[in-house]
């Protein structure tokens, strides 16, 4: 979880587009991603979402991200390859279980696409600094202030959180917890009673920057207070069309084949 | 500038009132300490001068509180934040978002503070607190220190007319803790802002702070000049409040018969009056 | 005890500590001093195995860090973090600390006579819950459920910082008991006027790099090393120092030497 959504500083040329641009294109490829039934296609779609994590700077991360999703997948895979039952048997299990090619197909293809709509927004937000996209939020789309800051404190705090839970870890290993053990049952009948100070921790610092952010002018705030300004340029433009290119050809492909 | 009459406070699940029938009178440009011992009721009364409460936290509101001559309980800590800046004490939970740079446009934007003006004020108040190297950083990633220097500088950056701090250097090196001193002093005498500062190091407060105030159990027992507070030692010892180690060396003297004059309650205090005991 | 080889230690190719060696023995009491940032919290994390080293070696009783589990090394040394929330996780008192002990005793009348022993030694109700308890009794909930399972050794972060001088007297009080009573203390503190009163040796760290190791009153003598970390002597050795005194660090050494002083005077003009 740690550290696959917090911002990567950079000044790549995807960094640099407006965060709305970087928005639609996350949610242009999500759709995509739905739209299709061509597992070539989808394959591509992850390799774009590699290239985009190349291309801004941060494709350790994404390479990183697609294994965490692995684990998931593996689950998804065998749950839909056990429990679909088109087309021809291939394979027949005791316990009247069987397995089918359109059980494969329709298990790749779920797999492939939790993967690339996941990845898209996660990636986006490592580049996109979450205050700027709240200000698009505000000040391009009219969605009232408030909505908008409730959103960035939830996601500003996944990686605070993140950083708390690794701390009380820290702290219940060195008290003698065996949270070392490679035993997966045990270790989460170790780490619930952990989420109790979590949460104390979390409503403590939720209360904080409220009263905070009251302090210093949360309720002043108007639609033209944002400083810094969101050009649209000749390079959201292109990607723009990019990301529209991409729906199309989702639909495009799948009337094909 | 600031005027608490006969404050009292309950929180509305607490038991016994945060605050007991408090009057403080804090005039335009004072440098004021608050001391006191753990739930003595400091918070409390930085947020009854900031208007968190009434207004954030209900409870049983008695007396008044008086900012600039607008009644706090007739207006929002919102309005209030115009005059007062506000560092809260627990510095993880103030935080408001995620770099730096945007921690100090926050307030500056909400203000509507005008565009050319933004981008001086943010790095002046970088400059200030010494975080300049700071500005793209993760506030995630930085140190509880760093994280209480943000803190100050997204407040300074607002140029308010007083400035409250909850235990600015709680996590601070010593150090460190003088810079920020040496910061709020900077501001008191530069440009006449009005500093109430809540403190667990008397020593340090002793050598910047002009006032005293001492709380305990919800009440403001003693306030004054800071050497008529520090006269008192015995009596802040009973409380829980130990006096810097110069005050208990002039009483020492005074008990062993040296003639010390008032108590010396910094250093160069303490300096001065040994020169004169052993060389005039 | 603590054996440090040439450790250095970094986080993502920043180098945090950098060739540290050191022993630490039995019944010491010794505090880590430095700037913010200068890699003490690293250091006690190296020291309890929660980080292992990226070159050198780190022993505790003659285990090697590297190759034995923290909860193993847990028993024998008990660690105070800065926050207490973090630690926690039960809500009474008496559970809290009988959490740490169920992890370090099977024996049920051993860990009741532990309990015991322990609440009483803080003074606790056992049936409080810790999360309406102030900020410092908190601090010391968290004290008492570690030294409950009596570790060997007791490293503490900043235990005193966000306390009131009560508070931080109570927890030092019982720190020193139980210092007194052989088991070795490592500290990292802020506060130089508690160094002083407390620690017998101090480590001084700066940017990374163990720059002195001795006793308390020796380092605290040497400017040009503080000055390096940033630091500054307690309040009444800077005073001495302004006037030539050498070796004075309490109230009582200056008041003596002030007023010879004084005596001297008088005898040379009356
Ligand atoms: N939100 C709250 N609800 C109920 N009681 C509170 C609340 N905050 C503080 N108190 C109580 O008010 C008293 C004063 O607390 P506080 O102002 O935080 O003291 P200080 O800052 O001096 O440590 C304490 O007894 C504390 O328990
Ligand atoms: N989890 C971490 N990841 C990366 N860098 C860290 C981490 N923790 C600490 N650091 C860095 O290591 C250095 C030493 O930190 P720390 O040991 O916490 O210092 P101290 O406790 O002396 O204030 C600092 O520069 C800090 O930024
Ligand atoms: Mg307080
Ligand atoms: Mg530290």
């Amino acid at each position: 979880m740690k550290g696959f959504f917090d911002y990567v500083p950079g000044s790549s040329y995807l960094h640099r587009l407006n965060p709305l641009t970087k928005l639609l294109l996350a949610l242009m490829i999500c759709i995509a991603a739905f739209i299709s039934a061509n597992h070539l296609f989808l394959v591509m779609l992850i390799v774009l979402n590699l290239g985009i994590g190349a291309q801004a700077g941060i494709f350790t991360r994404s390479v990183m991200l697609l294994k965490g999703l692995l684990k998931l997948c593996i689950i998804i895979f065998l749950l839909q390859v056990l429990f679909i039952r088109d087309g021809n048997v291939l394979v027949k299990l005791p316990l009247n279980i069987f397995i089918t090619d359109g059980g494969i197909s329709s298990a790749f293809m779920v797999v492939f696409r939790l993967v690339t709509a996941t990845m898209p927004l996660a990636l986006m937000l490592s580049i996109t600094q979450i205050n700027d996209l709240s200000n698009v939020l505000v000040t391009k789309l009219r969605i009232p202030y408030p909505y908008a800051f409730a959103l960035t404190t939830a996601i500003r705090f996944i990686p605070v959180f993140a950083n708390e839970m690794t701390g009380i870890i820290e702290a219940q290993t060195s008290r003698g917890v065996q949270l070392d053990t490679r035993n997966i049952f045990k270790k989460i009948k170790l780490v619930l009673p952990l989420c109790v100070p979590l949460l104390i921790t979390s409503v403590r610092k939720i209360e904080g920057s409220a009263i905070s952010a009251e302090l210093r002018g949360f309720h002043l705030r108007t639609k033209n207070s944002c400083y810094k300004k969101y050009a649209v340029n000749i390079n959201d433009i292109c990607v723009i069309m990019i990301s529209v290119v991409i729906v199309g050809s989702a639909i495009l492909v799948n009337s094909i084949f | 500038m600031i005027h608490i009459e006969n404050l009292s406070f309950r929180y509305k699940n607490g038991r016994k009132p945060a605050l007991d029938n408090i009057s403080l009178t804090i005039h335009e440009g004072e440098f004021l300490g608050i001391i006191g011992g753990s739930g003595a009721g400091k918070t409390t009364l930085s947020y009854a001068i900031n208007g968190v409460i009434p207004h954030h936290f209900p409870g049983d509101f008695y007396g008044s509180v008086k900012v600039a001559n607008t009644d706090t309980f007739d207006t929002t800590p919102g309005r209030l934040s115009l005059k007062i800046g506000s560092v809260l004490q627990d510095i993880d939970s103030q935080m408001v978002s995620s770099v730096v740079e945007d921690e100090i446009l926050y307030g500056l934007e909400n203000f509507s503070v005008p565009g050319d003006e933004i981008e001086e004020r943010l790095l002046s108040a970088l400059e200030a607190v010494g975080i300049l190297p700071l500005r793209y950083r993760a506030i995630d990633s930085l140190s509880g220190g760093q994280k209480q220097k943000v803190a100050i500088a997204a407040i300074i950056a607002l140029r308010p007319k007083v400035l409250i701090l909850d235990e600015p250097t709680s996590e601070l090196d010593p150090k460190s803790s003088e810079q920020i001193f040496d910061l709020l002093k900077e501001l008191n005498e530069k440009y006449g802002i009005t500093i109430v500062v809540i403190e667990q190091k008397i020593m340090l407060l002793s050598e910047y702070v002009k006032k005293l105030a001492v709380m305990d159990k919800g009440r403001i027992i003693l306030s004054g000049n800071v050497r008529d507070v520090l006269g008192h030692s015995s009596e802040l010892e009973e409380i829980g409040i130990h006096c810097p180690r110069v005050v208990s060396l002039s009483n020492s003297l005074r008990d062993r018969g040296a003639d010390v004059g008032g108590v010396w309650i910094n250093l160069d205090e303490a300096e001065a009056g040994i020169r004169r005991l052993i060389y005039d | 005890m603590i054996n440090l080889q040439n450790v250095s230690f970094s986080y993502n190719n920043e180098k945090v500590l950098s060739n540290i060696s050191l022993h630490i023995d039995k019944g010491e009491f010794t505090a880590i001093i430095g700037s913010n940032g200068a890699g003490k919290s690293t250091l006690c994390r190296i020291m309890n195995g929660l980080l292992k080293p990226s070159s050198g070696t780190v022993t505790v009783n003659g285990m090697d860090t590297r190759t034995t589990k923290s909860s193993i090394l847990a028993r024998h040394i008990g660690f105070l973090f800065q926050n207490p929330d973090r630690q926690i996780c039960k809500n009474t008192v008496g559970e809290e600390i009988r959490f740490s002990l169920d992890i370090a005793f099977t024996d049920k009348s051993m860990i009741e006579k532990r309990l015991f022993e322990t609440l009483s030694l803080f003074d606790f109700d056992a049936d409080s819950n810790p999360f309406h308890l102030s900020r410092g009794e908190r601090q010391q909930v968290a004290l008492a459920s570690i030294i409950a399972a009596e570790p060997e050794i007791l490293i503490l972060d900043e235990p005193t910082t966000g306390l009131d001088y009560v508070e931080c007297m109570k927890i030092m009080s019982i720190i020193k008991k139980l210092n007194d009573k052989g088991i070795t203390v490592i500290m990292v503190c802020h506060d130089m006027e508690i160094v002083l009163d407390f620690a017998q040796r101090i480590l001084v760290l700066a940017e990374g790099r163990l720059i002195a190791d001795g006793e308390t009153r020796e380092i605290f003598k040497m400017e040009e090393i503080l000055r390096q970390a940033s630091l500054l002597p307690p309040q009444i050795a800077r005073l001495a120092a302004r006037f030539g005194f050498d070796d004075v660090f309490y109230v009582d050494e200056m008041t003596d030497i002030v007023l010879k002083r004084i005596k001297n005077r008088r005898k040379r003009t009356g």
